[in-house]
């Protein structure tokens, strides 16, 4: 014992790594959160394979437009001739990229704007409330309507924009909740007491108690903002046609006709965003087990 | 003995939780009697098991349980006479058999009145549910009047205007009283109560236990009182049944316990208790060790690594149950010169 | 009680008033002149300065504060605007907001019945066949988007089997007025049902094994009473609350939902009225519908609140 500040950092490392096997343990337990993550791993890394490899899939082959899946063309062809499968894999790409953008971006927002709500109190938090039930006041996607009617033009970083500015509410009730609760247990007031700065406070000594349902919400919301782009390219306000989006691919399924005759060009895009929605669902209800501190 | 004296007779009650497909039993052979009238405190840490067995015997316990006995006797007096009712055999932890039970017969006082009352109804009609549950064809005025009765009795002020009150207008003891009145209402001859004073205020809790020991000495209920407080013990209980990791490690009246303890265990439990005029310099004694888990247990003696009296023998097999003194029986190898009993 | 109820009541009016406001601003932002909604083009070159007067005697040259309260001094006293076309708002809003209500009215009902009665039965005989089926469903309902579900629908039953029309609200030679809703209804209300059921099973399910396991009911049960008793009286009781409050909670989503559904099966009620604004520029109905819709919203919170109030007597008590 001739170093006892040592000796309990050491402890600490090793309390802490244990846990940390403890989680993944029970994570590769968990047979369907492993299937999710092991397919939204293969979903992703196809897409940008897809994307690198460079295939085409925005040159319209009118002889070969509205062609059944065949050899040639894995998925068929689009009602312009373009190959669907080249197009499922480079829309996947934006898709996945819109999930994971807006799910970060705003988790990132919301955690910051909740972190100095719940800590600070008093009229900032009554603001930022105000502000947050504005916003909710309509619904989601009614707000991305309206601001796609504002900003009338429709590209990649506006929607990004629109989303991100439109989806940090529900993780900033969250974690303002928590931090209220917190910011009145004892080892804050003695964080406090030693006169630790109030950022040091905020983010070094509550926001890590916070971060399980953080990473929880922020992985299911990668396939909400995916369902709600496709919702929104299907009604035709998502991104413009020369980017494609998974959402942007079903937009073709508008016209009963395509409905009726050429199935591939929905069934396809449609089994993607379900397999790639399904897999995160079941990866953030495996994770949650696994970090709910509830549990343990 | 006869079932006239004896109203619950526990034998070999073992009770099993399954979790993760695992197996960990919890109750372990508990045996254990009580007489009609009398009071039995079953004491021991938190986790030793105390509840999961009274709530074995009125199967309370989750659908991941396991519950299995040699006998559960309970002995019910009715006019008279005595009906003896065989809990073990009965199959649905719900079913008709067993409600008619609860009740009028067998009733529980939980630790918690906080959360013990359903936060939406009246605490009035909360405790006249019951009384109409068991009493066909009585009235709700009539019921009404039976809780007010009930509560003048418990000593809940201004009845008239409390009965029509909602749990969270209720302070803790006042819920206490309510959850009591809640298990009296229907008369019944036994009642479990599980830490009943724990959540509450010290005042409060003298006060409750006072209520408890009138109810006990008036009416000739037979109470088993979980604690695990031997303040409590010494002032409420005759029998005391003392438990640790599941199992009954000692079992006999309070001066049998208190005076002639016998088990290491109890002993540590007893030193440990902080008493009033300590000598200065005089510390209060602990029990070393942690509970061990009861999922990974060895066999032999399961308090073998935290006894100063340990030997070879504790760390072998299950240990037996002997008799030091008639009806004092001792689950430790020190006594293996006593008679074995079970 | 009633006190509560006008207070929260009040408080709708200036949460109102500020929505309003922003969206009236964010679409002025747009800087599109509304001249442009009144008068064609060759009349707005031709006379320079009639529209000049025009634009004078409208107030359009007024700040945009005193336009926005002359707009809500309209608005207040029904008078919606024009559109881009010139008809009315207020008579289109009167067509096809019944449509929307209908929509979304059924929907929420049907969803509320067949998922908390799921969600209840599955957590009751937790690890049964029901729960099981039930949550396969509820992971592939959220998981499956909306839209994709209408269309999959539509192929089944409007083309394959041809029992339902595929578009519209009325048919114009229907005869009999309900069967004419039945069938527009059935496959937008079976859509988004589906999607909501989804949702409030898994939520209903979750809320009501959380109340199985809370102290009250072991009470309830040393009582000695039936199990349906325990289930229904004490732990529906108890678990309606939390699910009550996201049910109402979930209407944005039912409405958002609807806004897509009626692009889907072409019904034309207020989303769809919404979203052909949107896409031709039509800002005068954007803003109208936006906040009705921002409204609707406003009165489910309220509702929310009132439900509350009714369910819990620590709200209603004023504790």
């Amino acid at each position: 014992m001739s170093n006892p500040a040592a000796s309990i950092k050491e402890q600490n490392k090793s309390a802490a790594s244990s846990l940390l096997r403890r989680n993944v343990r029970k994570f590769m337990n968990n047979k369907l959160a492993l299937l999710g993550l092991v397919v939204v791993v293969a979903i992703t890394i196809a897409c940008i394979v897809g994307f690198i490899a460079g295939v085409d899939f925005n040159t319209p082959v009118l002889p070969d437009m509205k062609k059944p899946p065949s050899s040639v063309h894995l998925f068929g062809t689009d009602t312009i001739g373009r190959d669907l499968f080249a197009r499922v894999l480079v829309g996947g790409c934006y898709s996945i990229l819109i999930g994971v953008f807006c799910a970060v971006m705003s988790s990132v927002i919301g955690a910051a704007l909740g972190a100095i709500a719940g800590y600070f109190g008093g009229k900032t938090d009554t603001i930022l409330i105000r502000i947050s039930e504005v916003f909710q006041a309509f619904p989601q996607l009614v707000l991305v309507m309206m601001l796609v009617a504002i900003v009338n033009k429709r590209g990649l970083g506006n929607l990004l924009f629109i989303f991100v500015f439109t989806g940090w509410m529900t993780t900033f009730r969250m974690v303002r909740n928590e931090f209220m609760s917190i910011k009145g247990e004892t080892y804050v007031k003695v964080c406090e007491a030693f006169g630790m700065s109030k950022n040091n406070i905020m983010f070094k000594q509550i926001l890590p108690n916070v971060m399980s349902p953080i990473i929880v919400s922020t992985t299911t919301n990668v396939a909400f903002f995916i369902l709600q782009e496709a919702s929104l390219s299907f009604i035709g306000l998502g991104v413009a046609d020369t980017t494609p989006t998974w959402g942007n691919i079903l937009n073709a399924a508008k016209s009963v006709s395509v409905v009726t005759n050429q199935w591939w060009i929905w069934l396809f895009p449609g089994l993607a965003i379900t397999l790639f929605v399904l897999a995160i669902n079941f990866l953030g209800d495996g994770l949650r087990d696994v970090l709910d501190a509830k549990q343990q | 003995m006869d079932s006239k004296e004896i109203i619950l007779n526990v034998e070999k009650l073992n009770t099993t939780f399954v979790s993760d497909k695992k197996k960990i039993r919890i109750v372990k052979d508990v045996s254990f009697q009580l007489k009609r009238g009398k009071t039995l405190a079953v004491v021991g840490e938190s986790g030793c098991g105390k509840s999961v067995t009274m709530n074995s015997i009125m199967r309370f316990t989750g659908k991941n349980a396991i519950v299995e006995a040699k006998s559960i006797q309970y002995n019910a007096m009715k006019d008279g006479k005595i009906e003896e009712h065989h809990l073990e055999s009965i199959k649905e932890p719900n079913g008709a058999e067993m409600r008619a039970l609860r009740g009028p017969d067998l009733s529980m006082v939980f630790q918690d009145p906080m959360s013990s009352l359903n936060p939406v109804y009246k605490v009035g009609d909360q405790v006249a549910e019951g009384l109409l549950q068991h009493n066909k064809g009585m009235t709700k005025q009539e019921a009404r009047e039976k809780v007010l009765e009930m509560f003048r009795k418990l000593g809940i002020p201004d009845p008239e205007e409390r009965i029509d009150c909602y749990p969270h207008q209720f302070s803790g003891g006042m819920k206490q009283r309510v959850v009591i009145a809640i298990a009296m209402i229907c008369n019944p001859e036994l009642i479990i109560c599980d830490e009943p004073t724990t959540a509450l205020d010290v005042t409060i809790q003298a006060q409750i236990m006072e209520l408890l020991k009138d109810l006990q000495v008036n009416d000739g209920k037979s109470i088993i009182l979980i604690t695990h407080n031997m303040g409590l013990v010494a002032e409420m209980a005759d029998e005391v049944c003392v438990m640790y990791m599941g199992r009954v490690v000692e079992f006999g009246t309070l001066e049998d316990v208190f005076d002639r303890t016998s088990h290491p265990y109890t002993r540590a439990l007893l030193r440990s208790v902080p008493v009033l005029g300590l000598a200065d310099g005089q510390k209060l004694e602990t029990i070393p060790g942690a509970t061990p888990n009861p999922a990974d247990l060895k066999e032999g003696c399961e308090f073998a690594d935290r006894c100063p009296e340990c030997t070879e023998k504790c760390r072998k097999g299950v240990i037996p149950c002997y008799e030091v003194n008639p009806g004092h029986h001792v689950r430790c190898t020190k006594y293996s010169s006593f008679p074995e009993v079970e | 009680m009633l006190k509560f109820i006008i207070k929260k009541l009040l408080m709708m009016i200036p949460m109102l008033l500020l929505i309003s406001f922003i969206v009236y601003f964010g679409l002025q932002m747009t800087g599109i002149d509304p001249i442009n909604f009144m008068v064609s083009p060759e009349m707005l070159s031709a006379n320079k300065e009639n529209v000049e007067a025009l634009r004078e005697s409208l107030g359009l040259n007024d700040p945009l504060i005193i336009q926005y309260f002359r707009w809500l001094g309209n608005c207040l006293r029904g008078d919606l605007g024009y559109s881009f076309d010139g008809s009315s708002i207020a008579s289109i809003i009167k067509v096809r907001l019944p449509y929307t209500f209908e929509l979304a009215g059924y929907s929420l009902v049907l969803s509320a019945i067949i998922g908390i009665g799921i969600g209840i039965i599955s957590a009751v005989r937790q690890n049964g066949v029901i729960d099981y089926v039930g949550r396969v469903l509820a992971v592939l309902g959220q998981a499956v988007p909306q839209f994709l579900v209408g269309i999959i629908l539509i192929q089944i039953f409007s083309i394959k089997l041809g029992w339902f029309p595929s578009a519209n609200r009325v048919s114009p030679d229907a005869t009999n007025a309900f069967v004419d809703a039945f069938v527009h209804l059935f496959l937008p209300v079976l859509t988004l049902t589906i999607g909501m059921v989804a949702v409030l099973m898994r939520y209903a399910r979750n809320t009501m094994l959380d109340v199985l396991n809370s102290d009250y009911i072991k009470t309830a049960r040393s009582k000695g009473i039936p199990e349906w008793k325990v289930y229904l009286k004490h732990g529906f009781r108890n678990a309606m609350k939390p699910v009550l409050v996201i049910l109402v909670f979930r209407i944005p989503m039912l409405v958002g939902g609807s806004v897509v559904i009626e692009s889907v099966f072409s019904y034309p009620g207020i989303g769809l009225t919404m979203t052909n604004a949107i896409v031709s520029g039509d800002y005068p109905i954007v803003l109208v519908t936006t906040l009705i819709i921002a409204a609707a919203m406003l009165i489910c919170s309220f509702m929310v609140d009132v439900f509350n109030a009714l369910l819990d007597p620590r709200v209603r008590l004023g504790e």
